[in-house]
């Protein structure tokens, strides 16, 4: 059959159909083997990509966190959720997540509004200044903390030198890190939350307006009502990517060897680095760390559906 | 019942004036039209009225109250907004309580009055739906409840028509104008149709680079338009340049003095309309050549090429559709015009609008 | 919000941006700096120092390598699979947008540590290769390659023009080459700079897949942090030096369309009423 074609090589439609057929084409298996090409063979390599270095290592560490040298069990994650040292570090990754996203939102959400309603040239001037903030991070903004906040930083000695005897959050303690990962995540929050900023139209302000309203009553019966699910899947963001963090809190946290605050992604890193046989541990610290961002996720997607509803 | 009355009113952002000493005087109960081109002010001058923009000069007052240093959220009106603005998170009940709920009405006041509106724009079914579940016009007569809803002095509109397609745009409109006289309600409506303007109106004021050009009844209006842009704005128009010679106008034999104020050789514009022309055996007549024929349902519109003053000239001509077959293109006929019905302007001020 | 609280809020906000990066730029250029609030003295040898230095000079280069690399392959493979999704086959988008989900949520570490184990046990040798760092930082990568390309193709409406070259009798290869490409490039550009900057700083993907075996320059950042050795101001010296150029790359981008060049922002924007949630 796959002789009869009339297909010239370079096209790359598929089902070759001979005109004046009357029957349906009868396709050989090469036929079929080229339809399928044609409909996904530019896009292999990328699925390849995804299959093999995206969805394969997440599999392999579901799986791998449930065996141990026996085989099938649930042994790991019975010692690790019942050691002390590894709760720390969930309990206090979730603390931080959700301490910076919080102060993100209470910082960043009326921030995002004001720019929001910019002229066009001063939003631009503001995002650019937001974009080059947010992308500041890593072990550059953990040095950041200690030439500002560090025992000889530059706001220390500023403090100090007007005479208050002022000591800064250590940058491995809770505050430290709070401080440090908001400096990334408000900008990061801004950026996320003044697009929709923009589904409050002016309008409704001047509608309400018309019907009496003040300001506060705005606000409280359309305003928040309409941003709220907006600014609430901006917080989940924030918290998801908070708890991953790791070259920032690496630098923060001096290495993470000498650790005054356990993190999550801090432990794995440094299982990984220093000790082989507890690798199972970070195995499944890893799994635990991907199910909180999942969860995290799954509730943004919820949250933003909500947002939208009013809008189709 | 209740009067707007305009004296003087101002509008500028920064070189642009965009209302031009405005007045306006609005009687009780009446619907006033502000009609005329995007960027005439007419919808500046609605948000004036309503306090949502400050003017620069000038006094906004109902009756005769001066209202320019009252917030909108004080000021006694009710607005439609062309885009509606319902509050996406109330629903149509919400929506419509929502004027009589800021100011403070009991609970049962304002089932009550809700109720009334749901009723008065026929909204009872739609009631707790949000706005993203009705139609466009059921959101305009929600819109329209929302406004009435406090019992307004004045009411006012933006383009309440605009964002709807064109069969329920004459049904909305009539109900509008229903709504309207049955709460008697003083009205202010913004419109760039001008069908629209005429069938809805009780006075019509033509706005045109931040200046009503003309404020009289739809009737007047149509036959008799003080300006060329209201001649050209309002209804189909010829347009056909001529000269002045001698102290008058000719079109073919028919022949107008010329206005007062003009020499010879003035250019000038006349003003008439498609079905004031009419056809004639007359050998007298202006010969013309038919160029197109357009079907428009009831009339059909001839284009009609002919020469003018040494110049050539295209008039259109608008006769029953059963008659227009015997006109087919490149046919000779002749037309004449009665004097009386065109109207003379410079023709400095031609207007396209 | 008032005017005053408004001109409050953004001073304040103003200050906290921009205070870690003057810190780090004054830094780079003091003698010492121990006991003021400014540094004692100024001097430009320490970007002298870091110039001749050879550990910096192959971190650098190792980075950049990386960078360019992860860059060249994520165009390679991102625009044709975007390309065809558009236009042939939509059942290929799902896929991508699961598979860009997972970069977008999970943790880096996480991805590097499942990459690193599925390495180890089906290849072992080839454990904590500069290969395996560049494939997986392009896996990493690509999302933000995917939602530049994907926003340029939906905004010029790709799939129509793309019928319009084939009436014509284009053939895919043509239509992607002198029709699609050179209407998505402000995309492609905006991808570019988003995969070559995250490449380039990224962390954690090469601290765990390969370790000190290939040192990229945060690796040796954050080498340099840590230890005593007094290393700290050419550490701010290539602190502000990558900043530098992915703060050009971004003017760049900035200057010649509209996109923000905003880092996982770009991809995430917490949706807006006209677009339903990804």
């Amino acid at each position: 059959m796959a002789t009869h074609e009339t297909v010239t090589p370079d096209r790359m439609t598929p089902g070759p159909t001979r005109a004046g057929d009357l029957l349906p084409p009868a396709r050989s298996a090469f036929g079929r083997l080229r339809e399928i090409a044609g409909l996904w063979l530019p896009a292999l390599p990328l699925i390849l990509v995804i299959a093999l270095l995206l969805l394969a290592p997440a599999l392999s560490l579901v799986i791998g966190s449930f065996r141990d040298a026996s085989g099938f069990s649930i042994d790991p994650w019975i010692r690790v959720i019942t050691r002390r040292g590894d709760q720390a570090a969930i309990l206090t990754s979730l603390a931080l997540g959700a301490t910076v996203a919080t102060l993100c939102t209470l910082v960043g959400a009326p921030v995002a509004w004001v720019i929001s309603r910019m002229l066009p040239g001063r939003r631009a001037a503001w995002l650019a200044l937001f974009t080059v903030a947010g992308n500041f991070g890593g072990i550059g903004l953990g040095f950041a903390y200690y030439a500002i906040l560090g025992t000889v930083g530059m706001l220390t000695l500023a403090i100090q030198g007007v005479g208050i005897d002022w000591v800064p959050p250590r940058p491995s303690s809770f505050g430290g890190l709070v401080i440090g990962y908001l400096y990334t995540n408000v900008p990061l929050f801004v950026l996320l939350t003044i697009p929709s900023m923009g589904a409050l139209r002016d309008d409704w302000w001047e509608a309400a307006q018309v019907a009496s309203a003040t300001r506060a009553q705005f606000w409280r019966r359309v305003g928040l009502p309409v941003l709220a699910p907006f600014i609430a899947a901006g917080w989940l963001l924030i918290f998801t990517w908070s708890i991953g963090i790791y070259g920032l809190a690496y630098a923060l946290a001096g290495g993470g060897a000498a650790m005054t605050t356990p993190l999550i992604t801090l432990r794995i890193g440094d299982i990984l680095a220093t000790d082989f046989t507890e690798t199972w541990r970070a195995n499944v610290l890893s799994v635990i760390l991907m199910a909180i961002a999942i969860l995290s996720l799954l509730a943004y997607r919820v949250t933003l559906r909500r947002a939208v509803r009013w809008f189709r | 019942m209740s009067s707007v009355s305009l004296r003087g009113v101002v509008k500028r952002y920064g070189s642009v004036t965009a209302l031009d000493t405005v007045d306006l005087d609005v009687a009780s109960g009446e619907l006033v039209a502000l009609l005329g081109p995007s960027g005439c002010g007419k919808t500046t001058l609605l948000r004036t009225v309503a306090g949502l923009e400050r003017h620069d000069a000038g006094r906004v007052a109902i009756d005769d109250e001066d209202l320019s240093s009252v917030p909108t959220r004080s000021r006694p009106i009710g607005m439609v907004f062309q885009s509606y603005a319902l509050f996406p998170n109330l629903t149509v009940r919400q929506n419509i309580a929502f004027p009589l709920e800021v100011r403070g009405r009991p609970a049962a006041e304002v089932r009550r009055r809700v109720d009334e509106m749901l009723d008065l724009c026929h909204l009872g079914i739609q009631a707790d739906r949000y706005p993203n579940q009705i139609s466009g016009g059921q959101a305009q007569r929600c819109a329209l409840g929302r406004a009435l809803a406090a019992s307004p002095k004045v009411l006012l509109l933006d383009e309440p028509l605009s964002a709807l397609d064109a069969l329920v745009r004459v049904r909305l409109r009539d109900e509008i104008r229903r709504v309207q006289q049955q709460v008697r309600i003083t009205t202010l409506y913004v419109t760039h149709d001008q069908a629209e303007a005429m069938a809805i109106a009780d006075r019509v004021a033509v706005m045109n680079h931040g200046r009503i050009e003309q404020l009289d009844h739809p009737a007047a209006i149509y036959d008799d338009p003080s300006t060329p842009f209201s001649a050209a704005f309002v209804g189909s128009r010829n347009a056909v340049p001529v000269v002045v010679r001698d102290g008058e106008v000719r079109i073919g034999p028919a022949r107008l003095p010329a206005p007062v104020g003009t020499a010879g050789t003035d250019r000038l514009v006349a003003y008439f309309r498609p079905e004031e022309v009419e056809l004639s055996d007359d050998p007298e007549d202006l010969p013309v050549r038919v160029e197109l024929v357009v079907f428009l349902g009831p009339v059909t519109r001839l284009h009609l090429d002919a020469e003018l003053d040494g110049g050539p000239v295209r008039f259109h001509l608008d006769l029953p559709s059963r008659q227009a077959a015997a006109h087919p293109v490149g046919s000779l006929r002749r037309i004449r015009i009665d004097p009386s019905l065109v109207r003379l302007f410079p023709a400095a001020t031609e207007v396209h609008p | 919000m008032s005017t005053a609280g408004r001109r409050i809020l953004l001073g304040a906000i103003v200050v906290y941006l921009i205070l870690p990066l003057v810190a780090v730029f004054l830094y780079s250029v003091a003698t010492v700096w121990q006991s003021r609030i400014l540094p004692d003295g100024y001097t430009l040898e320490h970007y002298v120092a870091v110039a001749v230095d050879p550990r910096v000079q192959g971190a650098v280069l190792r980075s950049l390598a990386l960078a360019v690399l992860v860059t060249l392959i994520d165009i390679a493979i991102v625009v044709p699979a975007v390309f065809w999704a558009r236009v042939r086959n939509p059942r290929i988008r799902p896929i991508i947008e699961v598979g860009a989900a997972i970069p977008f949520a999970l943790p880096w570490v996480v991805i590097a540590f499942g990459i690193d184990r599925l390495v180890g046990e089906w290849a072992p040798s080839w454990q904590t290769t500069f290969p395996v760092l560049v494939l997986a930082q392009s896996a990493i990568a690509f999302p933000f390659f995917y939602w530049a390309v994907d926003g340029a193709m939906a905004a010029t409406g790709i799939a129509r023009l793309t019928e319009a070259a084939e009436t014509c009798g284009a053939r895919p290869i043509q239509i992607l080459r002198r029709i699609v490409l050179p209407i998505i490039r402000t995309g492609v550009a905006t991808g570019t700079v988003l995969v070559f900057a995250v490449s380039f700083g990224e962390f954690a993907l090469a601290r765990i897949l390969v370790g000190s075996s290939y040192d990229t320059l945060p690796l040796w950042q954050a080498q340099a942090l840590l230890r005593t050795d007094d290393q700290l101001n050419e550490l701010a010296v290539t602190t502000v030096l990558s900043f530098l150029v992915l703060f050009a790359l971004a003017a760049w981008l900035v200057a010649r369309g509209r996109s923000s060049g905003a880092s996982l922002a770009a991809g995430a924007q917490v949706g807006t009423p006209t677009e339903a949630p990804r």
